[in-house]
């Protein structure tokens, strides 16, 4: 068995131990280079500052704890620069699993931090079932479709909620998702209701929602990680997306030396067998 | 009776809510119609996602009943989803571990098994991928060559290691990707599939609204 | 740092290492955990639904003092009925519940796919090949309006791809692939994103408290 044969038929194992090394090692020997800024995240950074004190943004929890890493630091930097501008917040979510527990979790950890009252700074209105029905429902009455907040309370006793009827009091929202939720705050609450909508979306996610941004039916975009970590650095509060630069740019790295070193293999074999012939 | 009543009821429920934009929400039958059908929509809604929970159920009760092969993780699912749910149904003025709020134990497994568990799943899609990049992803064609050109552009481009590669080559590198390929080319490719999916979800929702695409009504 | 946020963490990264252990070998301690996982799912969604929708949405405002909504029983019967999927001989009770959502939902589309998507995205390609903002942009509206329109081509089906058709849809998928190139690169960096989070939480929470 020649070298290239090896190559081609190497155990998918010591690939799995690349990655491992290359994702860890970031964190032994950080490296932090610099982020450049995109200007889709410095779009939405700029909309969120340009917003007069006690404004209402509505802040979406719509992502699954499978994408945690990605959406989680975009969550916690759009708390920071809503609860640092005195912004008030009410919070929703169209994903069953886990969302109104992390939506929970995460704004009342925030909220402590900067001394912020339930109720009165934010509010969590937890989740609803057929997303399509939510959002459009919500255009004539939050109250129809949510009687109660996430742990029960009637709408009633809220007083953030007593300023709260539906889409025209709401100043922004800031969608953080990983999933198909995002076409609908387009082209139900953005185009009907006339809102603006900018998000944090997963990496995955990302390219369809240039053409959302170049057309001006979404406010800024924060794609993966990246985006969150450029947030962070706009913030000047860098926090996990930061730290998790470094890991980020030695695995992308070693992907591509892998295509390459699968390509080679590939190509010098055919050449190989292409002289046997 | 088994068709034709439930082709009724989508074509009026569809009429009504494609519409009722055309009206006053306050003023008009119609406009005061549409909020409480979209409530009535988000609770049958929940309904059929409760029962998606209860098939799941269901089904590992009949494979630890029947002993089918690996029953045994059947009933360790089946010991799972009761340890999780009937605490949350008690009500939390019993005590704080009901109920679901911080502190409760549906709120707690959560939080500490059933989140790292997901994150942990998908997390491995990394090392899959890695290997697949070894694997699978060859310049076999001038469609595939380009495709792998633009993904190592892209993958350069939105790391700082990267970025700054592409830096030392030309200072405006970076911003040409963004420009040109992400919202020049990319842009103008998800905007086409944006337009085309969009015209079918219409079309499919006016055939469901006349009653001519029935597949969602399964047979029998 | 409290003795239940050490059993915490180190039941969380018994969790991560149990469910990694797959990658080397197929195994029982992963199969477990994989059970768990599904059960610990269900019962979440069966938990939330039960509040969220049965008491929150339901029983609160039917039984409430001030207002109260008793006409919310019509979409609990038919929610109820979506139950009887449960037994094939009833199953088809559970269509007009269905029928109801699937038309709502059609309802709610057929305007907003349109009125949303549609028109937006092809008033903001139609716009003027030489403006004022220079020849950069200019050039990006060319690509623009050659990217969507061979695009859409190429994924028209119902006409052979010949003659000046098939041209063009030779141009759409020489687009396309620079766009699922980028895709591509996109989701390399997602699933890294993921990876990381978790080797995150090992190395800086689990190892960080030792």
């Amino acid at each position: 068995m020649n070298f290239w044969n090896k190559i081609d038929t190497l155990d998918r194992r010591w690939v799995y131990l690349l990655v491992a090394i290359s994702v860890i090692l970031p964190f032994i020997l950080p490296v932090k280079l610099p982020v450049y800024i995109t200007p889709e995240t410095q779009q939405l950074y700029d909309a969120v500052e340009s917003l007069p004190d006690s404004s209402i943004v509505m802040l979406t929890f719509d992502y699954y704890p499978s994408t945690i890493a990605e959406t989680e630091p975009m969550s916690r930097v759009a708390l920071h620069h809503l609860f640092r501008k005195n912004i008030r917040i009410v919070t929703v979510t169209t994903v069953p699993l886990g969302g109104p527990s992390m939506a929970e979790q995460v704004t009342r950890e925030m909220a402590e931090q900067y001394g912020k009252v339930y109720g009165v700074d934010f509010v969590n209105l937890g989740y609803k079932a057929n997303y399509v029905a939510v959002l459009k429902g919500m255009g004539s009455s939050i109250e129809a479709i949510y009687p109660t907040d996430n742990l029960s309370t009637p709408l009633s006793e809220l007083p953030l909620m007593n300023e709260v009827k539906n889409y025209d009091d709401i100043d922004f929202i800031y969608v953080v998702a990983d999933n198909g939720i995002v076409d609908y705050w387009i082209s139900i609450v953005n185009a009907l209701y006339g809102t603006p909508v900018g998000c944090g979306v997963t990496a995955v996610m990302a390219p369809k929602f240039y053409a959302f941004v170049s057309a001006g039916q979404m406010t800024g975009l924060l794609g993966g990680m990246k985006g969150a970590a450029e947030y962070e650095l706009l913030l000047g509060q860098p926090a996990r997306a930061t730290t998790g630069m470094d890991a980020q740019s030695l695995m992308h790295l070693l992907i591509i030396g892998l295509v390459l070193m699968g390509n080679i293999g590939y190509f010098a074999g055919r050449r190989q067998k292409g002289k046997k012939a | 009776m088994r068709t034709t009543v439930p082709v009724v009821i989508a074509f009026l429920s569809g009429l009504v809510l494609a519409v009722s934009i055309f009206f006053r929400p306050d003023k008009t039958i119609i406009g005061q119609l549409e909020p409480e059908l979209l409530v009535w929509v988000t609770i049958i809604g929940g309904f059929t996602l409760f029962l998606g929970a209860v098939s799941i159920t269901r089904v590992n009760f009949n494979a630890v009943q029947r002993r089918k092969k690996g029953w045994g993780y059947s009933l360790l699912t089946l010991i799972s989803v009761f340890v999780m749910a009937l605490p949350s149904l008690l009500p939390s003025t019993w005590s704080p571990l009901f109920g679901d709020a911080e502190g409760s134990i549906y709120d707690w497994l959560f939080q500490y098994l059933d989140k790292p568990m997901m994150a942990t799943m998908f997390g491995m899609l990394a090392f899959y991928i890695a290997s697949a990049a070894y694997r699978a992803f060859r310049a076999r064609s001038a469609e595939a060559t380009i495709l792998l050109l633009t993904a190592t552009l892209v993958m350069l481009w939105r790391v700082p290691m990267g970025e700054a590669f592409l830096r030392s080559i030309h200072t405006a590198l970076p911003e040409w990707i963004n420009t040109y390929v992400m919202n020049g080319v990319n842009m103008a490719v998800q905007r086409g599939i944006i337009i085309g999916a969009a015209l079918g979800a219409a079309s499919m929702s006016l055939r469901i609204i006349l009653g001519i695409e029935r597949t969602y009504m399964g047979k029998g | 740092m409290s003795g239940m946020e050490i059993f915490v963490l180190w039941l969380e990264a018994f969790i991560t290492l149990a469910i990694f252990s797959f990658l080397y070998k197929d195994n029982p301690v992963y199969h477990m955990v994989e059970s768990v996982f599904a059960g610990l799912s269900a019962g979440y969604y069966i938990g939330l639904y039960w509040k969220s929708i049965i008491l929150q949405q339901l029983w609160e405002p039917m039984t409430r003092a001030d207002n109260p909504k008793w006409w919310l029983f019509i979409p609990g019967i038919f929610g109820l009925m979506m139950f009887t999927r449960l037994w094939p001989k009833y199953s088809w009770i559970s269509r007009i519940a269905l029928a109801f959502v699937m038309g709502s939902t059609a309802g709610v589309f057929l305007i907003t796919q349109l009125h949303g998507l549609v028109l937006p995205q092809m008033q903001k390609t139609m716009l003027p090949l030489v403006n004022s903002k220079g020849l950069e942009a200019s050039f990006l509206a060319v690509i623009v309006v050659i990217g969507v329109i061979s695009t859409l081509i190429y994924f028209y089906f119902s006409k052979e791809h010949k003659g000046f058709l098939g041209v063009t849809a030779k141009v759409g998928i020489w687009f396309i692939m620079i766009s699922f190139g980028a895709h591509f690169g996109y989701t390399v960096m997602g699933r890294v994103s993921l990876l990381i989070g978790r080797v995150q939480f090992l190395i800086e929470d689990w190892i960080g408290s030792f």
